[in-house]
């Protein structure tokens, strides 16, 4: 592993006008599982596969409720998104209690970005070494953001992080134009197909391992995990063999 | 001769003990006021109407004070009490407008928003003992949805077709009762004027802090319109009849 | 930079022998690395234009704003980091509402200006914090006179009829001194911004962008705003045209959807 001296803190730029522990950090989060959104014009669905250590183990949450219109899926060190997920939670609290509504899914996302731009300014401070899928719906309908640790957030149509995430959002490029009018049951089968190209040879997706997470005009936030991930897994199979025929 | 003393309520001092040893107080009166709002539901949406007036004690000090005021698209609110606080107040949802504004992002602050945080700063320093001394009518048209929604200084809310604060809450709110609660739905806009120009009048003829000289407002799903302040017809030839006060 | 590498460059609170700070020089290279900002102070108005780089076809058109809104009159377009473009739009917006709160009037130019050139100022003094790494472009109107301000990294702000910052700063500049500002109309500077981001967007280094366009003038009431579809379009119109002679690259993708 190279070192270079300027790497050692987040007050520190390099020459070319970097700050590399922000980039150290982006790579924590490549070493996590991968995870996958996308949306449609009614729903925003995420897919994660989970790990577990070892057999006696359970598998690491990968999905987490926010409210009942958001939700967060995380690749990384997922004790960081653990402080983020606890304050968008407060946040969604209070935008309850002081104006009655559901809280803006991009100020919320905006919210945990600003937080997370104090931590690469400030000496003694470490960025978030995780990144965060968050959908949720709200005024101006379904939305998914991408937050990372340099505390940029950006909203797409579709998108994955975490380990060999390229291979999804190659098929995500492909496929994107046609996710607008998908159902909310297409769109899962979906973002399952694109996950399932960041898979490692001879690994699958299966009911331990898959976990699902949705939102949507008429769907509160929902995560299905073990066997309730089942019959979309059952879907994405039929789809392959209609594929094959 | 002895100097005349004039006592004002807010201007009369604590005995001295209490301010200086006492424990910390706040205002516990208001000082220039609004009378009376009175607000009710109709086939459009709502109408409402308050006068121009702003009282100090019982001299008529201000009188062209406007107590109604558009906050954001949709809503209508109405006060009445302290003016003082009630620009506070203006400034305060002006604040958060501007937030909104900024925010850019097609997000909606609604009635109802506006209503919970208007309780909510109401709640807030009514628990602070340092009250926002008025009451306010929140009103606006929503997703089709009429909403009309009151709150006083101790933070207490409630909704209903029909809404008369202060004085009118005993003179107008019966009138309200009778000819809107129950018909809100049917009734026009020339119906809703002639029942609120009617409490309005009930109002002048009794309620001493009022004035002929007032404003109605109304909110539906095309926005919020404030007139431009107009007297009402009354008459007064009954006066002579009346026999004890002044000659 | 003969000194990099040498040890004076790794605090904001350490000079070199020659006198410079280079973290503020870094960090002025994160401002130079980014797409273009621009703005122009003509005699009615403000308009800013950003050349908002796209890293993916993936992203929402229109979302991710680069221009933003500080109180209701205050235009802010930056060049370099967005998390710290945020960072000081908030401390803009906090500011504003201060400066309201206690004069009811809005905040002057020169007065945000100031402020917000002391807040980067203080971050370029302490070894435990670094230089924010954008240039800020203000753009307002006080009681109809139009006014635009660049805040740097430094800390140094100015007054400007036409700036730029970012990646095609030089090229852009070219074009700005050859625009007569005094007689341009805003709806005119519109087309013209729109032009410039379009003749300085390098199409071979970065495939997608998206145009920013946005303005404070007495059409906008005072206020600043996104510039109206209809002239957006125009704009853009005219940007493609005026590149064509150009003979640049054309593969531009359009903005909206």
């Amino acid at each position: 592993m190279f070192r270079n001296q300027y790497d050692n803190d987040s007050s520190t730029w390099s020459p070319q006008g970097r700050i590399f522990q922000v980039e150290y950090a982006s790579e924590a989060v490549k070493q996590g599982s991968a995870v996958v959104g996308l949306k449609s014009k009614d729903h925003a669905v995420l897919v994660a596969v989970k790990r577990s250590p070892n057999e006696l183990a359970s598998y690491q949450k990968k999905i987490i409720r926010i409210d009942d219109h958001m939700g967060i899926a995380m690749a990384g060190l997922t004790s960081d998104a653990r402080v983020l997920s606890n304050y968008l939670r407060t946040e969604a609290m209070r935008s309850k209690m002081v104006y009655g509504r559901a809280l803006p899914v991009g100020r919320a996302v905006n919210a945990i970005g600003d937080k997370a731009q104090t931590n690469t300014q400030e000496y003694g401070r470490r960025p978030y070494g995780v990144g965060l899928l968050v959908i949720g719906h709200d005024d101006t309908g379904p939305h998914l953001y991408e937050f990372n640790p340099s505390g940029i957030v950006s909203e797409y149509y579709a998108y994955s992080i975490g380990s060999r995430s390229q291979s999804a959002r190659t098929n995500l490029e492909r496929n994107f134009e046609t996710f607008q009018d998908m159902s909310l049951k297409e769109l899962i089968v979906q973002g399952l197909r694109s996950l399932r190209d960041t898979l490692q040879q001879g690994k699958q997706l299966d009911a331990l391992n898959t976990s699902i997470g949705f939102v949507g005009k008429d769907n509160k936030m929902t995560i299905l995990d073990g066997q309730d991930t089942q019959e979309y897994l059952d879907l994405l199979d039929e789809g392959e063999a209609m594929d094959t025929e | 001769m002895d100097s005349i003393t004039l006592k004002v309520p807010h201007t009369t001092e604590r005995p001295a003990e209490i301010t200086n040893y006492g424990p910390t107080t706040h205002i516990s009166q208001p000082s220039v006021t609004g009378t009376s709002v009175v607000a009710f539901k109709y086939k459009d949406g709502i109408i409402m109407a308050t006068d121009c007036l702003a009282s100090y004690g019982s001299m008529a000090r201000f009188r062209n004070e406007t107590r109604m005021i558009s906050v954001g698209n949709n809503t209508l609110v109405g006060m009445s009490g302290d003016t003082g606080d009630f620009q506070h107040m203006k400034h305060t949802l002006e604040n958060l407008l501007t937030h909104e504004y900024d925010m850019d992002d097609g997000q909606n602050m609604g009635t109802r928003s506006i209503y919970k945080y208007i309780s909510n700063i109401m709640y807030g320093r009514r628990s602070k003992i340092d009250p926002l001394w008025n009451s306010y009518v929140v009103a606006g048209v929503e997703n089709g949805e009429s909403f009309l929604g009151f709150v006083d200084y101790y933070g207490t809310t409630y909704q209903s077709p029909t809404i008369a604060t202060g004085f009118g809450a005993y003179l107008a709110q019966p009138i309200l009762r009778k000819y809107v609660e129950g018909h809100e739905d049917e009734l026009t806009e020339e119906e809703a004027v002639r029942i609120l120009d009617d409490c309005m009048r009930v109002l002048y003829y009794r309620d001493g802090r009022s004035f002929n000289k007032l404003r109605r407002a109304k909110v539906t799903a095309e926005g919020v319109e404030i007139s431009e302040p107009y007297p009402l017809d009354t008459n007064w030839t009954i006066a002579n009849y009346v026999v004890g006060y002044g000659s | 930079m003969t000194s990099i590498g040498t040890g004076y460059d790794l605090s904001v609170s350490t000079y070199s022998p020659d006198g410079r700070v280079f973290q503020v020089e870094y960090a002025q290279k994160a401002v130079d690395n980014s797409g273009t900002a621009i703005g122009l102070r003509v005699k009615d108005g403000v308009v800013l234009a950003v050349e908002k780089i796209k890293h993916s076809r993936l992203l929402v058109p229109n979302s991710n704003k680069r221009i933003m809104t500080a109180g209701k009159h205050i235009g802010f377009a930056s060049a370099g980091w967005m998390s710290d473009t945020r960072h000081l739009v908030k401390r803009a917006r906090d500011e504003a509402r201060h400066y309201y709160g206690t004069y009811k009037t809005e905040i002057p130019a020169k007065i945000i200006a100031e402020r917000m050139g002391m807040y980067v100022q203080a971050y370029t003094l302490y070894s435990a914090v670094r230089p924010f790494g954008v240039s800020t472009l203000l753009a307002t109107m006080d009681n109809n006179d139009p006014q635009l301000y660049m805040i740097e990294p430094s800390g140094q702000y100015m007054g400007y009829r036409g700036c730029a910052a970012g990646k095609g700063k030089q090229a852009a500049k070219t074009e700005i001194e050859k625009l007569d500002l005094d007689s341009l109309s805003v709806r005119d500077a519109v087309k013209e911004a729109a032009r410039i981001i379009y003749s300085v967007h390098d199409s071979t280094k970065d495939k997608l962008f998206e145009l920013e366009l946005s303005w404070v003038c007495a059409e906008s009431n005072g206020v600043h705003t996104h510039v109206p579809q209809d002239l957006f379009d125009e704009a853009v119109e005219y940007a493609e045209n005026a590149d064509n002679s150009d003979d640049e690259g054309d593969e531009e993708m359009e903005d909206d959807e």
